[in-house]
């Protein structure tokens, strides 16, 4: 016993004997994607396989850690000074800024990335006083995902294209036991984009949240009013999955993918729902995807879309091997696209070429991207500090839960953006 | 006490039999988790999270394990997690066993400075030492060993422990030290013949209360480590997340595989704490 | 003794002390920073009402343990020392078998239970009769804190179990048999012979219950994060989430500090409290 005790003891404060170096260099990377066998962080796998081919004598070590501890883990490295050279984060605005400000992110060469497809606007998301910070790794935008099958069986014809048609289709789903609108009530955020998408559809002006951050406006404006109660109706309605505000979004996904949903309010990184194998055949053959509706009376069109590009993937200024780390960039960025749409994991942002094998929802994403006239950019709540984003995220809790009513909700709001304003 | 066949009697044992069907009620309640873990783990992932709480799968996916035992990289973190683990509890056990004897039978300076200090090591929330540890561990290049994960285990566990045993050897009448102090027996020959086995059913509650404490833990586990060769049990689940996506199953897998070695360890321990109890007697 | 307390300091109370440095500042976690005196502190107590709700469910959720979940998983103990040593290892195994199970299962498996239209409760209540009780548990302002302490007490059960069955494996024998010749009945040895020789060790556990009520976080996280509106909000997440998610480190940092502040003032409490009644 004790000498189980003594060897244990040594084992444990035996330094772990790490492969000698035969490389040359070893780029450390960082992402929010522990899954390497699916999906995305499989196409990452594969892009890193062909990086280290191409130079050889390098070799690549990556953390992965789902988005809370990453965040957390990336924020102590910085502060500890222990980046790793290349790792995933987010908008400028809210999150990369202070990154920015405190020297942790090296710039870009811009031009090194002009030529390869970016989608307008992308590449300014992540400019900062004049400089490119990092590249963006996905067109994100905001839509309905829905089952064929199931519309067709409870006798509706066409998608819902005003706010009133789909409240019309509620009862007809009800009456079948399925749950008409599925989508993530536990984190917020997605209720919050939707409620600038009904901002921009009521007022037919887009940009009007981030004028209200700017303070040019108020979010006690009669528009924010207005959307904050046809937000609270969805709820209200019955709509929505029925312990909306804990269902988490595993389990929105899930309903929806199980058919016992027919429609999942959700962004266009889920395009990959007509591939995804842990669904029945039936599903994936059904399912397809339509524009967020207009509101009656309202200005906005059915092609404004709440679109905004996600993720970007930085340097770190205190890499040892920059050179290096911006040549993975370039080479990402070749190879991303065409992975990307080819396992239909993610929307890229950068052009794609349709291809004759895409699912039909994949083509109604990239339809909608095509017919859209406009694009919000950012979503509010990521325009700001994120103590901000936690008010709104809070303020929409509480608004969705019915425990507030919208002019309660657009003081908490304005009051959130002042507090922020003054920082 | 005195008659049997009267109604009192019987009540009592109609009482009695009530008892014993609420325990076996009460024992199924909390067998309940496992059982739903493991249902749900040989389930396909986009069966999960829907109508039935319960759903005897028509077709079990065995290949749920063989994922978790592979991509879950099983193995090596699971002699990681045994390694880190149980040194941390051996270590922890013995320290608080000795601090827990200190404060209890002992009397000396710094006594209420040491105590504070204990009870500050209880109330100390976890994140708010996650960022100076990692700056301070960094000075000293413990950041990414074993050794840099085992102290704050031993040391968040200390304090409880410290207490346990503190409170086990307070209520100890001390006969039998004072007896072996008499015999001219030495310190540390004291404390390992004869107050060790008095409280093993201290040692019982607090190794196996380290034990399963750092065995789910992954925060500190999180923030202290970052190759892929030291990572504990914890983090095989994370390796079945994506960004939006993930593989239910297989982490419902992982958890099972997970929960087996905590089980089969309580399981052996719980035999123990009887050990004590004869050992308690003391004749006067 | 001084391995332990090297040990401590090193891991616990160095931090700790960074942690009042920072509560001192405004700092988000990443960039400069600047330093703001007790404004932190000032905020906290009198501008936060979220302060106080989390404070007070901290109470609520420790008057639970100690006057519901404690005297339940004691009876239980005594109960099952008095079976045969092999039923009792048995129901001892079965019943502690909650607390092996990682936290993340635990929320996952009662959001389920819980959920309004496919849980199992509301299925159950449906089944004899009692929809007017069948309400969404955890998303419901009225039901949603006693979910939350349910699930809470739920686990930590077989800790309690655990502890009060090995307090009583450590009463002599001769003390009960005493008792007993004495004339007293078996309540009546519990309640003047029994309960007053395990009084430090019942102390102990009061006061690990306040530590693990103060420390609360997982499953709260997990499962309502503190919702709806605030009305779930314990003091552990409260500090996560200000130091980690909205980047106010020194806020977060202030909070940590109160929080050992409230903590260790009510551990002496108990203490006190423990001493004066055994008395």
């Amino acid at each position: 016993m004790k000498i189980t005790a003594f060897l244990v003891l040594a084992l444990a404060l035996l330094p772990t004997v790490r492969a000698s170096a035969q490389t040359k260099v070893t780029i450390k990377m960082g992402d929010n994607l522990p899954d390497r066998n699916n999906t995305w962080g499989a196409i990452v796998e594969q892009i890193n396989g062909e990086f280290k081919a191409a130079h050889p004598g390098t070799e690549i070590v990556t953390e992965s850690y789902p988005d809370q501890p990453y965040q957390q883990k990336i924020k102590i490295y910085a502060t500890a000074k222990q980046l790793p050279d290349l790792f995933k984060f987010w908008s400028v605005v809210s999150l990369l800024k202070p990154m920015i400000d405190g020297g942790f992110v090296a710039p870009l060469d811009r031009a090194e990335f002009e030529s390869l497809g970016y989608l307008p606007g992308a590449l300014d998301t992540n400019t900062y006083n004049g400089k490119l910070y990092g590249i963006p790794v996905s067109m994100d935008f905001w839509v309905i995902y829905y089952n064929k099958k199931l519309f067709k069986d409870a006798g509706i014809d066409h998608v819902p294209a005003t706010l009133d048609e789909l409240y019309a289709v509620i009862p007809k789903f009800k009456a079948k036991g399925i749950i008409p609108m599925t989508t993530d009530g536990k984190d917020a955020w997605p209720l919050s984009i939707t409620f600038d998408q009904l901002v921009w559809r009521i007022a037919g002006e887009k940009g009007l949240p981030r004028q209200a951050l700017d303070r040019k406006i108020k979010f006690t404006d009669q528009v924010f009013v207005q959307a904050a109660r046809a937000l609270q109706q969805l709820v209200k309605s019955g709509l929505f999955q029925e312990d909306l505000m804990v269902s988490d979004y595993d389990a929105a996904r899930n309903l929806f993918g199980q058919g016992k949903a027919a429609m999942f309010l959700m962004g266009s990184w889920e395009l990959g729902l007509g591939t995804d194998k842990s669904f029945s055949d039936e599903f994936r053959a059904n399912v397809d995807a339509f524009k967020f509706p207009v509101v009656k009376d309202g200005k906005g069109t059915v092609d404004d879309l709440m679109a905004w590009y996600g993720g970007n993937y930085v340097v770190s200024a205190s890499s040892k091997n920059i050179a290096l780390d911006k040549q993975y960039l370039v080479f990402y960025a070749k190879r991303f696209p065409e992975l990307a749409w080819e396992k239909q994991a993610a929307l890229p942002a950068q052009a794609v070429k349709a291809r004759p094998s895409d699912t039909p929802v994949a083509r109604s994403i990239l339809r909608i991207i095509a017919e859209s006239k406009a694009t919000s950019g950012t979503p509010a709540l990521d325009l700001s500090t994120p103590r901000f984003k936690d008010d709104n995220e809070n303020a929409i809790r509480e608004l969705c839960s019915e425990l507030i009513t919208p002019e309660v909700f657009v003081k908490k709001l304005d009051a959130a953006a002042e507090k922020a304003a003054k920082k | 006490m005195t008659d049997r066949g009267t109604p009192r009697a019987t009540g009592r044992r109609a009482g009695l039999a009530v008892l014993h069907v609420g325990l076996v009620l009460f024992a199924l309640m909390q067998l309940f988790p496992l059982l739903w873990v493991f249902l749900c783990s040989l389930q396909k992932s986009g069966d999960l999270f829907g109508n039935d709480l319960i759903r005897v799968p028509t077709d079990p996916q065995w290949s749920n394990y063989a994922r978790a035992w592979t991509n879950g990289q099983f193995v090596r973190y699971g002699l990681n997690s045994f390694i880190v683990v149980t040194a941390s509890t051996a270590v922890s056990t013995v320290l608080s066993f000795c601090m827990g004897y200190a404060i209890a039978r002992m009397r000396w300076r710094g006594k209420r400075l040491a105590l504070g200090a204990i009870l500050m090591g209880m109330v100390v929330p976890i994140h708010a030492t996650l960022l100076p540890n990692f700056l301070w561990y960094s000075y000293f290049g413990l950041i990414d060993t074993r050794l840099g994960l085992i102290i704050p285990y031993v040391a968040f566990t200390l304090s409880f422990n410290t207490l346990v045993y503190a409170g086990h050897f307070r209520n100890l009448p001390a006969a039998l030290e004072e007896a072996a102090l008499l015999d001219g027996a030495s310190w540390p020959r004291i404390l390992w013949s004869v107050v060790a086995p008095l409280a093993t059913p201290a040692t019982v509650t607090v190794a196996v209360m380290t034990f399963l404490t750092n065995w789910n833990e992954f925060i500190m586990a999180n923030t202290y480590l970052a190759s892929d060769d030291l990572r504990t049990l914890p983090f095989s689940i994370i390796r079945f997340q994506g960004q939006y996506r993930s593989d239910y199953a297989a982490q419902f897998a992982c958890m099972v595989l997970v929960a087996v070695p905590a089980l089969a360890l309580y399981l052996y321990f719980s035999k123990h704490i009887m050990a004590g109890a004869t050992a308690g007697a003391v004749k006067e | 003794m001084l391995p332990g307390l090297a040990v401590l300091v090193f891991s616990l109370v160095v931090p700790l002390g960074f942690s009042v440095y920072y509560s001192l500042t405004d700092w988000d976690g990443l960039g400069a920073y600047q330093h703001v005196g007790l404004d932190n502190y000032r905020a906290i107590l009198t501008d936060d009402p979220v302060f106080w709700r989390s404070l007070r469910n901290v109470l609520l959720l420790l008057a639970a343990t100690v006057f519901l979940q404690n005297p339940i998983a004691f009876a239980l103990a005594a109960l099952l020392s008095r079976l045969s040593a092999r039923a009792s290892r048995l129901l001892r195994t079965v019943y502690f078998v909650p607390a092996v199970l990682s936290l993340v299962i635990v929320a996952k498996l009662w959001v389920d239970v819980f959920n309004p239209t496919f849980g199992i409760l509301n299925k159950l209540l449906r089944a004899v009769g009692l929809d007017a009780l069948a309400v969404s548990w955890l998303s419901n302002p009225h039901t949603s804190l006693a979910a939350v302490i349910w699930i809470i007490l739920w686990q930590g059960f077989g800790w309690a179990l655990l502890f009060y069955y090995a307090a009583l494996m450590t009463v002599p024998r001769d003390l009960e048999e005493a008792a007993r010749i004495d004339g007293a009945g078996r309540l009546a040895t519990y309640r003047h012979v029994i309960i007053p020789y395990l009084a430090p060790m019942i102390a102990t556990v009061i006061v690990i219950d306040v530590i693990s009520s103060m420390k609360q976080m997982e499953l709260i996280y997990l499962t309502t994060q503190g919702g709806p509106g605030q009305l779930t909000q314990f003091l552990g997440v409260y500090l996560y989430q200000k130091a980690f998610v909205t980047s106010e480190y020194g806020y977060g940092n202030a909070l940590s500090v109160l929080f050992v502040v409230v903590s260790a003032g009510l551990t002496l409490l108990v203490h006190r409290g423990m001493r004066v009644i055994s008395r």
